[in-house]
């Protein structure tokens, strides 16, 4: 279903070592309201959809 | 990683990229046939430098292993830059 590959969809550069920032980024990847939690959610929300055109957004 | 090596890894990020934003547009609109030419050369493209960065390079997916020792597990990772 996934495959991993060894490369980022987007080029990232982390030229200075600041924990505030790291924090404010990992909740917004892994937190609560996250993007991780969003999207196990339109994983689930697929199998439900009544269009192709859905269906092929959720499962990109 | 060597300047050469990042340069055409940025293509093929910078090309993939594109073939991604492609996919989620015709998602959407599947009868746009200009659209769909530009994805079908993108995705092309994108196979012509993936192949090409792991002939130099290594595996970039585990399945394109393909010598010896096992290259999968060498450097350099994603988040290594």
């Amino acid at each position: 279903m996934w495959v991993y590959e060894k490369k980022l969809e987007y080029p990232v550069k982390i030229k200075t070592c600041n924990p505030e920032m790291a924090k404010y980024v990992i909740t917004q990847y892994g937190g609560p309201d996250g993007e991780l939690g969003a999207s196990l959610r339109y994983l689930s929300q697929r199998f439900s959809m009544p269009t192709e055109v859905a269906n092929g957004i959720f499962t990109i | 990683m060597n300047d050469a090596q990042e340069k055409l890894m940025r293509e093929l990020m910078a090309m993939e990229f594109m073939a991604i934003d492609l996919n989620l547009y015709l998602n959407t609109h599947p009868y746009d046939g200009r659209a769909l030419m530009i994805f079908i050369s993108t995705a092309q493209r994108c196979r012509m430098i993936r192949d090409n960065y792991e002939r130099m390079y290594g595996p970039i997916t585990a399945s394109a292993s393909n010598s010896y020792p096992w290259p999968w597990i060498d450097s350099p990772w994603p988040w290594e830059g």
